[in-house]
């Protein structure tokens, strides 16, 4: 929760500040920087603990005990989803304040529509998670690095630190199908330009819904399926 | 008359063309205990898989007090619970923490309370705040039986629930168990490959083969089947008179220096002491091992191997 976000703000942190020297616009440069690491545990956090949560379920042999007891499905994923909500606050909080004292990069700077911003990410992230989490629930530990892996495969068209108009052609086509590459850039129009367009902030939310459900969905159809060859395999 | 608490009807498990389990049925009533037994890979994690849902079947039925366990799934498991040495606990949560998440996924309504009672039961008490991994083999295992009878069990399915445990440990287990089934009427499926603990703890055992259930009585029927005993007789003297004799007679037998052991029927017992007293043979020690169920087992698996009828 702490260790990756502290290290990644002092290196790329650091890095910006060095990279702003060399150029005139020097702060929004570095808070494009940053506004990347820090907004991006949200998509990461959010994804990357559903799955963990499930592994250690499957680490520690626990999984047939969750599974036989009376909980439902609905109520094992709403679990997940709450575990995982208050680690990505803690780790954002921590991300922020780190960001503040050494670089007076400031969340709050997106004003109110920071909470739309964060849900809109957060909502992403639970698809990633959930989809992620279909193939661990089928397919069991030996795809376990994909907890780690799977989100990062839509960073590079996420338009993180750069504009979509940076990547290539048939990225961009992959990039517009992404919530959070609507929501990043939004984002930089709040640093540069002052103001978040809603257009993007609605594309956003409108692509983040189909990408739930589906995920919902394909999650609670790999549990069936992988309940079909037993869950007690995966322990 | 003992209600049924759950019936098994025409169970079928397939993976692709191999069947795991093949049209099984059976019923458990109220208060009984029953075991399940077979060798290994004859289906019996499959079948305790799909009763506790964590398996989906291919074909058949499972009922539990009466209603589809698929229908009413979290109403049934409720009423449920189960032991495997198989499984686990949480590594890094302590004995206190597992059993109060347990018991909230349980719903238990006096936890705390349920929590001491059964901690005391199986001599946990005094290391409730140890975590999971600094538990010893027979302290995971008395914790997962912990865990399975937080929610006031109306069905225990146990698979080798004393594995691992101490003898004294597994005595006590097994007391314990008697205790909730007498006071309780608790049920139980019960798998074990300690045949003497099956013997005194079930009722009624069924054996599957190959995915089948081949057969279903009481420990003393199954044992009954078998009508061979062990004569075993400690001789001193004659050696080689006694050796020719048996040999001359073709009684098959099995000889350790002193010490002969000779199968034949319960009946023919007092023919043969006869047979040695004509004969002058003198024995310093005699006693007669009547079969267990664990003879009934290894006759089984024998015939199972021999692809003799059962």
């Amino acid at each position: 929760m702490f260790y990756w976000p502290a290290m990644d703000l002092f290196i790329w942190g650091l890095t910006g500040l060095y990279l702003a020297t060399l150029s005139n616009n020097s702060k929004e440069l570095i808070f494009v920087i940053l506004n990347g690491l820090v907004f991006w545990i949200i998509i990461w956090r959010a994804q990357y603990e559903i799955n963990v949560n499930i592994l250690s379920e499957m680490w520690d042999k626990n999984l047939v005990n969750v599974v036989a007891s009376p909980l439902t499905i609905w109520e094992w994923i709403t679990s997940l989803i709450i575990v995982g909500f208050i680690k990505m606050i803690i780790s954002l909080s921590f991300s922020a304040i780190i960001a503040f004292i050494f670089y007076q990069y400031n969340i709050f700077m997106f004003g109110l529509q920071l909470l739309p911003i964060t849900i809109g990410l957060l909502l992403f992230g639970w698809s990633a998670g959930f989809i992620v989490a279909g193939f661990i629930v089928r397919y069991g530990i030996k795809i376990q690095t994909a907890a780690w892996t799977g989100v990062a495969l839509i960073a590079p068209f996420s338009a993180l630190y750069y504009p979509l108009s940076i990547l290539p052609n048939w990225a961009q086509k992959i990039a517009l199908v992404l919530p959070p590459s609507h929501i990043f850039e939004g984002m930089r129009d709040v640093l540069f330009k002052g103001y978040f367009p809603a257009e993007k902030l609605f594309i956003g939310f409108a692509l983040n819904i189909p990408y739930l459900l589906l995920s919902l969905w394909f999650f609670v159809f790999m549990f069936n399926k992988s309940k079909k060859i037993g869950l007690g395999r995966l322990i | 008359m003992a209600e049924i608490v759950l019936k098994v009807k025409n169970l079928t498990k397939k993976f692709g063309e191999f069947t795991a389990v093949d049209d099984i049925s059976f019923f458990l009533k109220e208060g009984e205990v029953l075991g399940l037994l077979g060798p290994n890979g004859a289906g019996k994690t499959t079948t305790i898989q799909m009763l506790l849902g964590v398996m989906e079947s291919t074909s058949g039925d499972i009922v539990y007090f009466g209603k589809q366990f698929k229908k009413h799934r979290e109403e049934i498991l409720q009423l449920v619970n189960f032991s495997s040495t198989y499984i686990s606990l949480p590594w890094h949560f302590t004995v206190l923490e597992i059993l109060n998440i347990f018991a909230m996924l349980y719903q238990i309504p006096d936890k705390n309370k349920r929590i001491e009672k059964l901690l005391r039961e199986f001599e946990l008490d005094h290391m409730v705040k140890k975590q999971f991994f600094m538990l010893s083999e027979g302290e995971k295992t008395r914790l997962l039986l912990t865990k399975s009878f937080l929610n006031y069990p109306k069905i225990l399915l146990l698979d080798e629930p004393t594995a691992s445990l101490d003898p004294e440990i597994a005595v006590k287990i097994r007391n314990f168990l008697k205790k909730e089934k007498r006071e309780y009427n608790v049920s139980m499926l019960f798998t074990s490959h300690n045949m003497a603990e099956v013997e005194e703890m079930c009722d009624r055992v069924i054996i599957i083969q190959k995915g089948k259930v081949t057969i279903e009585d009481t420990p003393e029927n199954l044992t009954k089947q078998i009508s061979t005993c062990k004569l075993e007789l400690k001789i001193i003297k004659d050696n080689k008179r006694v050796l020719a004799f048996f040999e001359e007679k073709e009684i098959p037998f099995r000889s350790d220096r002193h010490n002969f052991t000779i199968v034949l029927d319960e009946r023919n017992i007092a023919d043969f002491l006869m047979l040695l007293a004509s004969e002058k043979i003198d024995y310093e020690e005699i006693s007669i091992n009547k079969p267990d169920l664990e003879d009934v087992f290894l006759d089984i698996i024998r015939r199972e191997k021999n692809d003799e009828p059962s």
